[in-house]
């Protein structure tokens, strides 16, 4: 292989990763949130013992359901109420046995089974960012 | 089933609305939401910003004005993961500090407006706490008050990541902008 040929071989094997590399970066800066329902079930619980972790020790259940870096749960419970949020998302209150806090889900707009009533034990992946006067899920979908 | 969701409401905000000053107004001047939102926005030359959060809790006492708000940080949603990730590892530091807080009063309604049904111009003044430091605001806003007794808040303010100590690395200083603008939006109904 003569000088010239290598000195282009180079250039294009150069050319060939920086378009890699560029590609990898786009998509990287580009990419959108996970879906909670394909991501990997970090916790299952009922909504219940989730309620009584956050009572019980708040930094611990944080630790523990929130994580250091997103991840899904699934929580189990009967519906307490299902509540529009004007044109925007759709909140499902899972019943926690506690009338004084519920798990509190949101739902994107047209994800909420239709089935779905108050009463009806459902299952529902979110991520969990916390508790205020709820336990907070986002992003949340039924899980059949 | 009306009153039932009431009572309910009014227990889960036991511990926010513990803090409100007690004896000097009815239960028919406490107000609240738990699903209150706020969003802000950072636009510079090079891109914009924007975040939404919908589970804001907030009581408000309409008797004495005081007012509490609380937000947890990862309930904050970008179009992209990646600005999420570094909003809440590099600089919220969410998993340290998962709350944002604002507790204060909400002034320049006399009495006799909070019962009458419009539109007020109103001062809201008082302490956030964000990032685990807490300075004073003061700022205008907006509070309608509905025929049927409920409440709509509206304000839109500044806040410089400074202040709070956010740290934006150089690398990145020009995409953020100095000022970033905030919105909060309530609809509070009784409890």
């Amino acid at each position: 292989m003569t000088q010239a040929m290598k000195t282009r071989t180079l250039i294009i094997a150069a050319a060939v990763i920086a378009v890699l590399a560029g590609a990898y970066a786009w998509t990287e800066y580009d990419r959108g949130l996970a879906d909670a329902g394909a991501m990997a079930v970090a916790e299952r619980v009922t909504a219940a013992e989730l309620l009584a972790a956050f009572r019980a020790d708040e930094t611990a259940a944080t630790a523990r359901f929130v994580g250091t870096t997103e991840q899904a749960m699934e929580v189990t419970g009967p519906v307490r109420a299902i509540e529009p949020q004007g044109a925007g998302p759709v909140n499902v209150l899972l019943d926690t046995g506690d009338d004084m806090a519920a798990v509190l889900c949101e739902f994107a707009p047209g994800t909420v089974p239709d089935q779905w009533a108050p009463g009806t034990s459902v299952t529902v992946a979110g991520i969990c960012t916390g508790m205020l006067m709820d336990v907070v899920l986002v992003r949340c979908v039924p899980v059949e | 089933m009306r009153t039932l969701k009431h009572l309910l409401l009014i227990a889960a905000l036991t511990p926010i609305a513990a803090a409100l000053p007690t004896g000097q107004a009815g239960a028919q001047d406490r107000f609240g939401t738990r699903t209150g939102s706020i969003s802000f926005h950072s636009s510079t030359p090079v891109e914009d910003i924007e975040a939404h959060n919908r589970k804001v809790s907030c009581v408000y006492d309409a008797g004495t004005g005081a007012i509490e708000l609380a937000v947890l940080i990862k309930a904050f949603e970008f179009r992209k993961a990646l600005m999420q990730e570094h909003f809440n590892e590099n600089y919220m530091e969410s998993n340290t500090h998962p709350k944002a807080t604002f507790k204060g009063t909400l002034t320049g309604m006399d009495a006799a407006a909070k019962r009458s049904a419009g539109t007020y111009a109103v001062t809201i003044k008082g302490d956030l706490t964000m990032h685990g430091v807490t300075r004073p605001l003061e700022e205008p806003a907006t509070l309608v008050v509905r025929p049927d007794g409920s409440l709509k808040g509206t304000a839109r303010f500044t806040v410089r990541p400074e202040d709070h100590d956010i740290t934006i690395p150089g690398v990145v200083r020009n995409n953020i902008a100095e000022r970033i603008v905030v919105s909060v939006d309530l609809d509070l109904t009784s409890l």
